[in-house]
C-alpha cells in the first residue's frame, strides 16, 4: 500500500512526539508542526495525504483554521481532527465543514491506525481506477501498433512463401536457376521487413 | 478541478518528457487535470503554467518527484499475464542453473542476476521471487541469486521496497495459498516476508539514463514501460538493454509488446505459447547470407 503522507499540528509536544514514534514505524511518512502558522507554511511547499490536527491550539490559526485552509486548497488532502472531551460539539461542527473524522484525546492510536489505514485504502483505489484507465488505453495503443507490424510481416512472409514455392514448381529451369530466384524472393522479403 | 490549457498541456508534456521519457499528448487532458490539479492546489499555484515554471527553476527535486509520482502510471499486478512467470520455472532458469553450474565451483557458486527495469510497486519482483523460492526450495541458498527493481517513481519504490500491499492489490492476482505462505499480516494489509524480500533490492532508476553502470544481468523483465515512450525512445532502450544481457541472457517484454522491426539485436524465440528474447548470436541476416553462399558455390561448381 501506498505510504501516506501525514502532517501533524499540535502545540503539545508530548502529543506531536508520541504520534510520531508510532506512526513512522508503521511506513507513514511525518511531519510535525507545533502550531497553524508552522503547518500553513508546511502545506505551502508540500502535498499531504492527511493532516492530523489539534482542534484548540493557541494563536491563530487554530484547529479550524488549519482544517480550513487545508479544505480550501485541495480536495486531495484529509484532516482528522484531534478533540478534548469539552469540544466534541465543536468538532462535529468541523466535520460539517469538511474534516474526514475526529479523534478524541487522549488518542487511542488503534483507533487512529483504522482511520489511516481505510483513507490509505481508498487514496490507494482512486490512484489504482486513474491507472487502471490509462494504463488501458495506452496498452490498446501499443497493441494495435504491434498487430499492424505484425500483419504487415506475416503477409510478406506469406507472399514469398508463394512466391518460392511456384518457383519450385518450375521444373523446366535448372536447379541454379530456381535457387538463384529463391534467393532473389527472399532478398526482397527481407529488404521490405527490416 | 482546474481546467488546463492546450498550452499549458504543451509546456507540461514536454517537462514530463524531459524528465521521464513519458510521451503525452493533447489527447490527455483528462490525465493532466486529474494527476496534478491536486499538486496545483495544495501548493497553492495558480495554475499549471506556474506547476510547470516551478519544478523546471527548482530548488530541488522535490516538485519534481511529485510530478513524476502522480503522472507515472502504476499499473501492475502479481503474476501479471501468468505466462512469463511458466517460462521463468520451466525454461529460462533450469536452462540457466545448467549452463551456469558446469562453470561454476565450489568457491564460486551459481549466480545469477534478475533486473525487473520499470518494476512499478514492486509485484514483478516478488512474484519472481517467489516462483525461485518454489522452484529451488531449500537449495536456494546454495546459489547467490539477486533481484533488482527500479523504477523511476519515488513512491512506486518506497512501496516495493517496504513489501506492503492492501487488500485490492493482493487480490489481484496472488493466490490464496502463495499469499499465507508468503505473506504475514501488517496493518490493515500485507507484507512480504523476509526471506523474499531479502533476496531483492530497490532503488530509483530513470530509464531515459545511462543504466550501463549497473553490470549485466542474466534475465531482464522490461515489461509494460517501453509503451509509454516514443517510438524512437523505445528504439533506443532496446538497443541499450542488449548491452546489459549476458550473452545468453533472457529479455521478457510485455505480452502486448514486440520488438519486430524494433531492434534487430534480439532474436525471438518461443517455449509452448510464451516469447522471449535472446541476443543474436550470428550476423542478423545470416539466413540470407548463408543462401547466398550456397548459390555461390552451385554456380561455380558447374562453371
Ligand atoms: C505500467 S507499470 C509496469 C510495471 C510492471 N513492469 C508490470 O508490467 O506490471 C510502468 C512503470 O514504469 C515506470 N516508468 C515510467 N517511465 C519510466 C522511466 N523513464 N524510467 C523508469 N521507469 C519508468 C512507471 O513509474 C511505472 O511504475
Amino acid at each position: 500500500m501506498r505510504n501516506l503522507n501525514i502532517l501533524v499540528v499540535d502545540d503539545d509536544p508530548v502529543t506531536r512526539k508520541l504520534i510520531e514514534k508510532k506512526l513512522a514505524p508503521a511506513g507513514f511518512s511525518i511531519t510535525l508542526a507545533e502550531n497553524g502558522r508552522r503547518a500553513l507554511e508546511h502545506m505551502g511547499r508540500e502535498l499531504f495525504d492527511v493532516v492530523i490536527t489539534d482542534l484548540m491550539m493557541p494563536g491563530e490559526p487554530d484547529g479550524i483554521g488549519v482544517l480550513k485552509a487545508a479544505r480550501k486548497k485541495s480536495g486531495y488532502t484529509e484532516v482528522l481532527l484531534l478533540t478534548g472531551h469539552a469540544s466534541v460539539d465543536t468538532a462535529v461542527e468541523a466535520m460539517k465543514a469538511g474534516a474526514a473524522d475526529y479523534l478524541q484525546k487522549p488518542v487511542n492510536f488503534h483507533e487512529l491506525m483504522i482511520r489511516l489505514d481505510r483513507i490509505a485504502e481508498y487514496k490507494n483505489l482512486s490512484k489504482t481506477a486513474l491507472d487502471l484507465r490509462e494504463a488501458m488505453d495506452v496498452t490498446e495503443c501499443a497493441a494495435a501498433e504491434t498487430i499492424q507490424e505484425l500483419e504487415l510481416r506475416a503477409a510478406v512472409l506469406q507472399d514469398v512463401l508463394h512466391k518460392i514455392g511456384e518457383t519450385l514448381r518450375q521444373t523446366d529451369l535448372a536447379p541454379d536457376q530456381r535457387l538463384a530466384m529463391v534467393e532473389s524472393h527472399l532478398s526482397a522479403a527481407f529488404t521490405e521487413v527490416s | 478541478m482546474k481546467k488546463i490549457t492546450p498550452e499549458e498541456i504543451r509546456q507540461l508534456s514536454r517537462y514530463i518528457y524531459d524528465v521521464s521519457g513519458i510521451a503525452l499528448d493533447q489527447s490527455k487532458a483528462y490525465l493532466f487535470e486529474t494527476r496534478l490539479g491536486p499538486l496545483v492546489e495544495a501548493h497553492g499555484l495558480a495554475d499549471y503554467a506556474e506547476l510547470c515554471r516551478k519544478a523546471r527553476t527548482g530548488p530541488g527535486k522535490q516538485l519534481e518527484n511529485e510530478i513524476v509520482d502522480a503522472i507515472s502510471t502504476n499499473e501492475t499486478l502479481f503474476f501479471r499475464d501468468n505466462g512469463p512467470f511458466e517460462l521463468l520455472r520451466n525454461k529460462i532458469l533450469p536452462d540457466l542453473i545448467d549452463a551456469r553450474s558446469a562453470r561454476a565451483s565450489k568457491i564460486l557458486p551459481v549466480s545469477l542476476r534478475i533486473w525487473s527495469a520499470a518494476c512499478s510497486t514492486g509485484q514483478e519482483v516478488y512474484s519472481v521471487a517467489i516462483v525461485l523460492k518454489e522452484l529451488l526450495q531449500q537449495d536456494l541458498n546454495r546459489y547467490r541469486i539477486k533481484l533488482l527493481g527500479t523504477d523511476i517513481s519515488d513512491a512506486a519504490i518506497a512501496q516495493a521496497s517496504r513489501g506492503t500491499y492492501g487488500k485490492f492489490e493482493i487480490e489481484r492476482g496472488l493466490p490464496r495459498d502463495k499469499l499465507v505462505k508468503y505473506f504475514r499480516p501488517a496493518g490493515a494489509g500485507w507484507k512480504i516476508k523476509d526471506d523474499l524480500r531479502a533476496m531483492a533490492t530497490f532503488r530509483k532508476l530513470n530509464l531515459m539514463l545511462p543504466f550501463g553502470a549497473l553490470g549485466k544481468f542474466d534475465i531482464v523483465f522490461c515489461r509494460n514501460v517501453a509503451i509509454y515512450f516514443t517510438p524512437q525512445d523505445r528504439k533506443k532502450l532496446f538497443e541499450r538493454l542488449a548491452g546489459v544481457l549476458a550473452p545468453d541472457g533472457y529479455l521478457i517484454i510485455g505480452a502486448t509488446e514486440s520488438l519486430t522491426g524494433v531492434c534487430p539485436r534480439f532474436t525471438p524465440r518461443r517455449h509452448l505459447r510464451s516469447i522471449y528474447y535472446q541476443l543474436n548470436t550470428a550476423p542478423k541476416n545470416e539466413l540470407r547470407k548463408s543462401i547466398a553462399h550456397r548459390t555461390g558455390r552451385r554456380v561455380s561448381l558447374t562453371a
